[in-house]
């Protein structure tokens, strides 16, 4: 108990780590997963491609491997040099945002054709049709599973510690080594990640009561 | 003078043809109502004008534009060309005045108080000026559709173009829906209504247009094609329609 007490400020600094990477990484993520979305969607081919075979391969390959080929795979060649928390946050970026293309995707095929045809009859063009229409519609409806697709993210980053980031899930490793006191440490960072997850929850219900479709 | 003129107009969607020869003319000012039986093909021929399908072959002039060119701003000629569909098709997202500012503020570069006035203008002539702030889903099928009329109008088209919009409607929200399309072929609006609401098709409308199969089998004044019809197609189909 006392261990863990103790542990708490280096702990929270980790965490601090951890919600760095999470925040800049799912926000690169949602970017990211918006563009490919909207390659699956266009009509023209061989993007429909690139952006199929992307979300491919990342679904089709542990993160763990992905987070390695990132940071070690690709730091060996000679003009690529990234330190780890570049790597990590591009690694979770790039996980987060195929995952996330396709509830982009899908939330934008839910949305019914007629709301495509009476925007294109009063003159707008697809993309206008897509910003001003279509989009905010499917961002509205897709709340829910982007909650899902963040907190897997946030929980995702405790891989992260296996190259040497800082995280929370690093600093306890160090803490319950150091303590000998494994069990209190333990329980003490699943406590932390739960709590944040918890908030996560909470804030996504209030945005969603917020943007409600009416 | 004519504002649309469709000639040889087909559409087929693979193997199944749905227009198989129209050519029709529409002069300003005209109201015309097109009728006939279900899978007629009277949807497809009024998204054609319009371009929401893509034709087969033909031609068809609206405002003396091609509508079919591949190489001239089909979303520009659309601004001319107001549509009011069975199902509203409201933007859920955005407040009843939002739904009927937007395309002029977007498309037009009105600022946003000039949009609003003349949206808030438009409410007022459905009937629905306290509504402004409502969401489409806090609206009744019937005040919906106005909502949708209203913002057709807001882009201040040259002709406006109905598919059964009074279809999907409760059956005394029909009245208010009618009377706003009354008035407004009263103020001289050039319109293509498709509809099976024969009463209003007998007083309203200038010329009745109606298809089966495909084609145009018959058309005239109001008064010919509804007391006196020329094909044995019209008749019986009237006869179904005007019992119930
Ligand atoms: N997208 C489509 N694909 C294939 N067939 C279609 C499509 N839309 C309409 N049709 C067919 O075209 C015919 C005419 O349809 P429509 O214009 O909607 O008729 P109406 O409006 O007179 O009821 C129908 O037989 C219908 O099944
Ligand atoms: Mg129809």
């Amino acid at each position: 108990m006392e261990a863990a007490i103790n542990a708490l400020p280096y702990l929270f600094q980790g965490l601090m780590t951890t919600l760095y990477i999470f925040i800049i990484a799912i926000i690169i993520g949602f970017i990211i997963g918006l563009v490919v979305a909207l390659l699956r969607l266009t009509p023209i081919k061989p993007l429909q491609w690139i952006a199929k075979l992307y979300v491919d391969i990342i679904r089709g390959t542990p993160l763990l491997v992905q987070i390695f080929f990132i940071y070690f795979g690709l730091n060996s060649l000679t003009f690529i040099s990234l330190d780890n928390t570049t790597a990590g946050i591009i690694t979770i970026a790039i996980n987060a945002g195929a995952y996330l293309s396709e509830n982009i995707r899908a939330g934008i095929q839910s949305i019914d054709k007629g709301q495509t045809e009476a925007s294109r009859s009063l003159g707008f063009s697809g993309i206008q049709t897509m910003r001003f229409i279509i989009l905010p519609q499917a961002l509205r409806r897709m709340l829910p599973t982007f909650t899902n697709q963040a907190i897997i993210t946030l929980k995702d980053t405790s891989l992260l510690s296996i190259i040497g980031i800082a995280d929370l899930t690093q600093r306890g490793e160090v803490q319950a080594s150091a303590t000998f006191q494994s069990f209190a440490i333990w329980t003490t960072v699943g406590i932390i990640y739960f709590v944040v997850i918890y908030l996560l929850t909470l804030l996504s219900n209030f945005l969603e009561r917020r943007f409600e479709l009416r | 003078m004519s504002i649309v003129q469709v000639k040889n107009l087909k559409k087929n969607y693979g193997q199944t043809e749905v227009l198989k020869d129209i050519s029709v003319e529409i002069n300003e000012k005209e109201v015309v109502c097109v009728i006939g039986p279900s899978g007629s093909g009277k949807s497809t021929f009024l998204r054609c004008l319009n371009r929401l399908e893509e034709i087969t072959s033909g031609t068809i002039l609206v405002n003396g534009h091609e509508m079919t060119d591949k190489n001239s701003d089909i979303n520009k000629f659309r601004q001319d060309v107001g549509m009011v569909f069975q199902q509203f098709n409201l933007f859920p997202h955005m407040t009843v005045l939002h739904n009927v500012s937007l395309a002029p503020i977007k498309l037009k570069g009105k600022s946003k108080s000039e949009a609003e006035t003349l949206a808030m203008n438009l409410l007022e002539k459905v009937g629905l000026k306290d509504k402004a702030n409502s969401y489409p889903s806090q609206l009744s099928g019937g005040q919906q559709q106005r909502v949708a009329i209203a913002r057709a109008l807001a882009m201040e088209p040259k002709i406006m173009l109905f598919d059964e919009p009074t279809s999907a409607l409760d059956p005394e929200m029909v009245g208010d829906v009618l009377n706003v399309m009354k008035e407004l072929a009263n103020e001289g609006m050039t319109m293509v209504i498709v509809t099976h609401e024969m009463g209003f098709a007998r007083d309203v409308c200038d010329r009745v247009i109606f298809m089966d199969g495909g084609y145009i089998v018959e058309q005239g004044a109001p008064e010919d094609v509804f007391t006196n019809p020329e094909h044995d197609r019209t008749r019986s189909f009237l006869s179904k329609v005007l019992k119930g």
